[in-house]
């Protein structure tokens, strides 16, 4: 039995044996690949087939059509002598959108995709208990999931268009009035980037030493560092800011401008916040280190700096990590000081754009600036984490000499 | 005060924890080249004692006297003192993310302030001592127990010391990677190291001891030449331990 067994499968799994562990989750077969298969077309059709009739109807694009008319989507025409100002701006694109939303690929494509997404729900959970294979069972269930997905994304896609699409168009995708401020946009991602990078750099050095401070075993130098960390942290960023660029700077007349104001609350705000990071990192290293250090003669700071912040720093990137993403979207809080314009940070800049035209696409492509930065941090930190917990990462930097 | 030739001496030694009392007034001395052993159940209060040498605990009352020098006295550089002393651990406390050569040279460079090369020469010299050398350029997480071990002697050694302290070296040891760390041990006594060791292996500590020590609950209970503690026990208490152990 062992003996024809092993015969059988001699061919594969020896080159498996070789290349890593055993496959345990055994053969796929065509029926579980068929349901996986239709649980991602279905989401295929109804996601990438909706954006392809958008896209198609982009491309051809700029025509005003009766029905456009009909709901007040009216090309713009500016002011003249003889008449008055009509229409909206960007009424061609936001028609586009509008009867790509309700053409008839459309449809055809949504009601497809629902009821496939139906088929392989039905089919996967219903026949995934009879599975003799761990993978097979696992590509029935995820093709149920995914036309789960398919369903309800479907479903809530076909319900939104009999609704005012124009409306919702006109107010959230009406990119064509971002015409001029594109530029502007990048530079006020420039500056939310160089508030954040200001706030962190500068935080992270002041953590660093408050960390130090508030570790120390004499509780005279050890008090004043929890007092700030404790008022920084208590405290509302928005507080902060306010407080100090109005009450300070402008109450006391010093000659600071509201970006550098900004910059240095960013500052001593995540410096508190970075010294309870740094504080928690050196206190996981072990105290052997510390006893070891101290044991070859070393001060108090060699030993911190030779042995214990190179060890803790690799601990604390992935939380220092997200205090970075916390900070980037607290950036906007600026907007309390009233920056001039080129001073603009991207919430600010959309909230600018959104006053001079009451478009809100300003803030539709503001979360788009901001995830651009964030998904890349966010995705890194757990990359970091990752490393980290399987023990690579001391490793891995140590070994390029760092 | 201090008018004998012992390197180290211990003055009724006391030290707290809190309310608990582990060290219970020890006095003890070292002279230069000894081997003393200390032996005793877990608890007793054997590590404590080592790290009261170079003072990582400071006892709480008494005295301890270093190569003529009151080292309790608040005065005392003891960040100097220490450079004099070398320490092993039971975990061996490398810096993970240090190369074995690494190790040793940044207490060389940064302690006793020797040029690059002269620190880099010093290490190799104690890596090739303990059997290393060919390892200086690994990290401790690619070493094995055994060989960490001996990397962490030979950071010791190239300070230096006058006085080696070993507290449980093998401890952590699995059984097979035991004998090339005591084979290291083994051949510093030989050369006339002097050194104070806490260790459960008995057979170490009859044939390289040349004075023992047993501790229990705080306090020293018998001392002598380690045979002859070995094969004449006087109290219950040392009988019974080594019944265990033995
Ligand atoms: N830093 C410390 N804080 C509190 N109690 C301690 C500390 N170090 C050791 N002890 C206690 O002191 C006693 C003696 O410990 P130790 O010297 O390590 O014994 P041994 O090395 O003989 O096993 C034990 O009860 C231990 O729990
Ligand atoms: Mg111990």
């Amino acid at each position: 039995m062992a003996e024809t067994v092993r015969g059988s499968a001699a061919g594969p799994e020896a080159v498996v044996a070789r290349t890593g562990p055993p496959d345990v989750r055994g053969t796929a077969s065509p029926w579980a690949l068929s349901i996986f298969g239709a649980g991602i077309s279905a989401l295929v059709l109804v996601i990438g087939g909706v954006a392809l009739v958008q896209v198609v109807y982009a491309l051809e694009g700029g025509r005003i059509t009766s029905g456009c008319r009909a709901v007040g989507l009216v090309p713009f025409t500016p002011q003249t002598p003889t008449s008055p100002a009509a229409g909206i701006k960007g009424a061609e694109g936001v028609c586009n959108i509008v009867e790509a939303a309700r053409a008839t690929p459309t449809t055809l494509l949504l009601w497809l995709g629902v009821v496939v997404g139906v088929a392989a729900l039905a089919a996967g959970f219903g026949t995934y208990r009879r599975m003799e294979t761990r993978r097979r069972r696992e590509l029935c269930i995820t093709g149920a999931v995914l036309g789960i997905q398919a369903v309800v994304i479907g479903a809530f896609l076909l319900w939104f268009r009999e609704g005012r699409v124009d409306r919702f168009a006109s107010q959230f995708l009406n990119f064509e009035r971002l015409q001029g401020y594109w530029v502007g946009f990048i530079g006020a991602a420039k500056n939310t980037l160089l508030l954040a990078f200001g706030g962190e750099i500068g935080g992270i050095v002041a953590g660093l030493v408050l960390a130090m401070l508030a570790i120390s075993s004499r509780r005279a130098v050890r008090a004043p560092a929890r007092a700030y960390i404790n008022f920084f942290r208590g405290t509302p960023l928005l507080w902060q800011l306010s407080f100090f660029y109005f009450g300070i700077v402008l109450g006391l007349n010093l000659p600071l401008g509201v970006f550098a104001a900004a910059i240095i609350v960013f500052i001593l705000n995540t410096g508190a916040y970075a010294a309870e990071v740094f504080r928690a990192g050196i206190q996981s290293i072990e105290r052997g280190q510390m006893e070891a250090a101290r044991s070859l003669g070393m001060t108090y700071l060699q030993a911190m700096r030779f042995a214990i912040v190179p060890q803790a720093v690799r601990r604390v990137i992935p939380p220092l990590m997200n205090e970075f993403v916390i900070l980037i979207k607290d950036t906007a809080l600026v907007l309390v000081l009233g920056l001039a314009r080129d001073q603009l940070e991207i919430f600010n800049y959309a909230q600018e754009g959104y006053s001079s035209t009451f478009n809100a696409t300003f803030f539709v492509v503001a979360a788009i600036a901001y995830l651009a930065v964030t998904l890349p941090l966010i995705r890194l930190v757990n990359i970091a984490e990752r490393r980290l917990r399987g023990g690579l990462l001391g490793l891995n930097i140590g070994q390029q000499g760092l | 005060m201090n008018n004998d030739s012992s390197l180290v001496r211990l003055e009724n030694v006391h030290k707290w924890f809190g309310s608990l009392h582990v060290l219970k007034g020890i006095d003890l001395s070292l002279a230069p080249q000894e081997v003393l052993v200390i032996i005793g159940p877990s608890g007793s209060g054997k590590s404590t004692l080592l790290r009261c040498v170079n003072l990582l605990e400071l006892p709480t009352q008494g005295r301890v006297w270093f190569d003529g020098r009151n080292i309790t006295d608040v005065r005392t550089d003891v960040d100097e003192v220490r450079t004099h002393i070398g320490i092993v651990f039971q975990a061996y406390n490398l810096f993970p993310h240090k190369t074995a050569l690494q190790n040793i040279t940044v207490a060389l460079e940064r302690v006793l302030r020797l040029g690059h090369n002269e620190a880099r020469d010093r290490a190799l010299q104690q890596l090739t001592r303990v059997g290393m050398a060919q390892k200086a350029e690994g990290y401790p997480g690619q070493l094995s127990g055994g060989q960490q071990q001996r990397v962490a002697i030979a950071r010791a050694l190239a300070m230096q010391p006058k006085v080696m302290l070993f507290d449980e070296v093998t401890s952590a040891l699995d059984p097979e990677l035991v004998g090339e760390v005591l084979e290291v041990m083994l051949r510093l006594a030989g050369e006339g190291m002097t050194m104070m060791v806490v260790t459960h292996e008995m057979g170490f500590a009859r044939e390289v001891g040349t004075r023992m020590l047993f501790m229990d609950d705080g306090v020293i209970v018998e001392e002598g030449e380690p045979r002859e503690l070995f094969y004449h026990p006087q109290t219950d208490r040392l009988r019974q331990f080594l019944a265990k152990v033995l």
